[in-house]
């Protein structure tokens, strides 16, 4: 009828999913940003910072991201990469 | 395991058609042929409403169809455009991904001869679909038919009774292969006649589960029937049954079938044209969670989206709750004319696959991101629809510690106890205790063990243990050292398993999945070593 699910295959790709979410890091483009917030409204574990005075975030707590991506989602200036 | 139950939830396209195959025992493709076979010509204009992974929109477009098809999944897609390219019938065929209530935004009135929708209708809610019929009237030209292939569940006592019955096995295994299930039709024979449709079955497959049916429009206007906005009123009282719904959701979270709430518009209180209107999924706990967290304070609107039974979180990862989903249940709840203000409230955990921007376009709503915890919500609409940090962030307190702390051993309970009660009698109740009382000193000082996630966490413990059990036994105890031994790995394996899952149910931390590969290395280490050691030190 089909094939039928391959374990090995299946533990093999999901090792691999496993390792690429750990290694995954954001890249921010300041120069797109616009200041819309949008990032530090949705990230759940306070990743982003506005800065009011120069229109734009500030990313710290590089260490707390958990590679949700809700803030590369939310960027309508795509300013924002997880790779 | 948070993660890991996402990217399972996640139905690859491949997976989806292999499951659909194995539900339908084949018989699908053999209907979709004679769709192509009798109801296509050459230069016909068809809408396919929810084309999948486009099997069926290829075979019109090869048959001369000049085809528009539309699908809400990215993934399916992506799919059909694959298949598409390859097939060489590129310039027959216009994807878009589109929710199917959104058609009659979309295209022309009377611009389709043939609107075909294949095991779509039921992936869909009743006043979706009701609605979907509405607008395919209108979409229909004059000599326009529509053809419908789905899964019906029979009318009669004993053909559902068989039906189930059969079907059950199937479907479950079906569902585990590939996470592909479908939700057979109730009476849409009625649904479609009360449509305006005249309507036939063309054919039958799988003692009549499986059917086609052709329709046209009838002379008829349709029926008097304009899709009633509100579902009803919302509380959390307790009743016997939100009762045993809380029990099973406590120890049995993540086991489907999840309990779910109807998509569609509640009130909670008294809401009136300008009150607040939040955005929600369909699990039933998070709704009344939702509910509890508002009732008595505010007067609310309530628009429950489809997403497939899961919470928001997980929906939104998996894709089950998308921004195409949310902009078609605004747009048949009829709040646009009612609600004085456009603005939407959505619970900020469904930023992870949400896109707010699109639907702010999309609709010309507001999009507002609501806090993070539902009790949190009064205080966030007292100040404006403005959070502080405190709402925003994620916290993973005592109090929802020990309630994952119960989700984890409802299910891991089920699966190291129920073999071990029946291969090993002796050990269960140790085996249990020793679970309950790991699993609650995780739940009470996680915050304070050092390491980033739970696995780190539970190691340099785990370690202490097994090196404290074997200095203590070598130097007062050496005749127990066999016993002692086993049993220290066996709580090492236990307090590894426990508090990295514990950690993985929050979403607080990446890499769970990383977890569950390092779970099972550092299982067959400490097998091995279990195996090894009183052999090498000659205990036994």
């Amino acid at each position: 009828m089909s094939e039928g699910p391959n374990l090995g295959s299946l533990l093999a790709e999901h090792w691999y999913l496993a390792r690429k979410l750990r290694s995954l890091e954001i890249h921010f483009a300041p120069e797109r940003c616009k200041g819309l917030w949008q990032c530090y409204e949705v990230c759940p574990v306070g990743c982003w910072t506005p800065d009011y005075d120069a229109r734009c975030v500030v990313f710290h707590h590089g260490e707390r991201c958990i590679a949700c991506g809700a803030c590369v989602l939310q960027c309508p200036e795509k300013a924002i990469a997880l790779r | 395991m948070a993660t890991v139950f996402m990217k399972w939830l996640e139905r690859r396209p491949a997976d989806y058609d292999r499951g659909i195959r194995l539900l339908t025992l084949g018989r699908l493709e053999a209907m979709q042929q004679r769709i192509v076979e009798d109801l296509i010509q050459r230069g016909t204009r068809v809408l396919e409403i929810g084309c999948g992974t486009g099997a069926l929109t290829v075979a019109m477009a090869k048959a001369g169809a000049k085809v528009s098809a539309i699908d809400i999944s990215p993934g399916m897609l992506a799919e059909a455009a694959k298949r598409i390219e390859e097939e060489n019938v590129k310039e027959y065929v216009d994807l878009q991904r589109l929710d199917a209530v959104m058609i009659d935004e979309l295209f022309i009135p009377q611009s389709f001869d043939l609107i075909v929708s294949s095991l779509a209708l039921s992936e869909m809610t009743e006043r979706g679909r009701r609605y979907i019929l509405k607008a395919a009237r209108k979409l229909l030209a004059a000599d326009g038919r529509l053809v419908v292939l789905d899964e019906v569940r029979p009318a009669s006592m004993g053909a559902r009774l068989l039906f189930t019955i059969v079907r059950a096995p199937l479907q479950f295994l079906t569902w585990l292969l590939t996470r592909t299930t479908t939700h057979p039709l109730v009476d849409f024979e009625g649904v479609l006649s009360h449509s305006g449709f005249d309507w036939d079955v063309l054919s039958t497959e799988l003692a009549g589960s499986l059917r086609l049916y052709l329709a046209i429009p009838g002379d008829q206007e349709e029926s008097e029937h304009t899709p009633e906005m509100f579902r009803g009123r919302l509380t959390g009282a307790r009743t016997l049954r939100t009762v045993l719904i809380d029990l099973w959701t406590s120890l049995f979270r993540i086991i489907p079938p999840y309990p779910q709430v109807k998509p569609g518009v509640y009130a909670v209180g008294e809401p009136g044209r300008e009150s607040p209107l939040l955005v929600t999924g369909n699990f039933e706990l998070t709704v009344r969670r939702l509910v509890r967290a508002i009732e008595g304070e505010l007067n609310i609107w309530i628009l429950v989206v489809d997403s497939g039974g899961i919470n928001v979180w997980c929906a939104a990862g998996g894709g089950f709750l998308t921004a195409d989903k949310i902009i078609g249940a605004l747009h048949i709840s009829g709040l646009s004319e009612y609600l004085q203000h456009h603005a939407l409230i959505l619970p900020q955990l469904c930023a992870n696959g949400v896109e707010g921007w699109r639907i702010r376009e999309q609709t010309g709503w507001g999009v507002h991101w609501g806090p993070a915890r539902a009790d949190d919500i009064p205080d966030y609409l007292a100040r404006g629809r403005k959070k502080t940090d405190d709402m925003r962030w994620v916290q993973f307190p005592l109090r929802d510690r020990l309630e994952m702390t119960a989700v984890t051993l409802g299910f891991y309970a089920l699966m190291i106890l129920i073999p071990i009660a029946i291969f090993w009698r002796t050990m269960f109740w140790p085996t249990f205790f020793a679970m309950a009382a790991l699993s609650a000193f995780y739940a009470v000082v996680l915050p304070w063990l050092p390491g980033r996630d739970g696995l780190a966490k539970s190691l340099p413990l785990a370690m202490i243990a097994l090196a404290g059990m074997l200095v203590y036994s070598t130097l007062w105890d050496p005749a127990a050292i066999d016993i002692l031994f086993a049993r220290s790995i066996g709580l090492t394996a236990l307090s590894v398993f426990i508090a990295a899952e514990l950690q993985g149910m929050s979403p607080l931390m990446r890499g769970e999945q990383a977890n569950w590969g390092w779970e099972a290395v550092i299982g067959a280490l400490l097998g091995l070593a279990y195996w090894l050691i009183p052999n090498v030190m000659g205990w036994r």
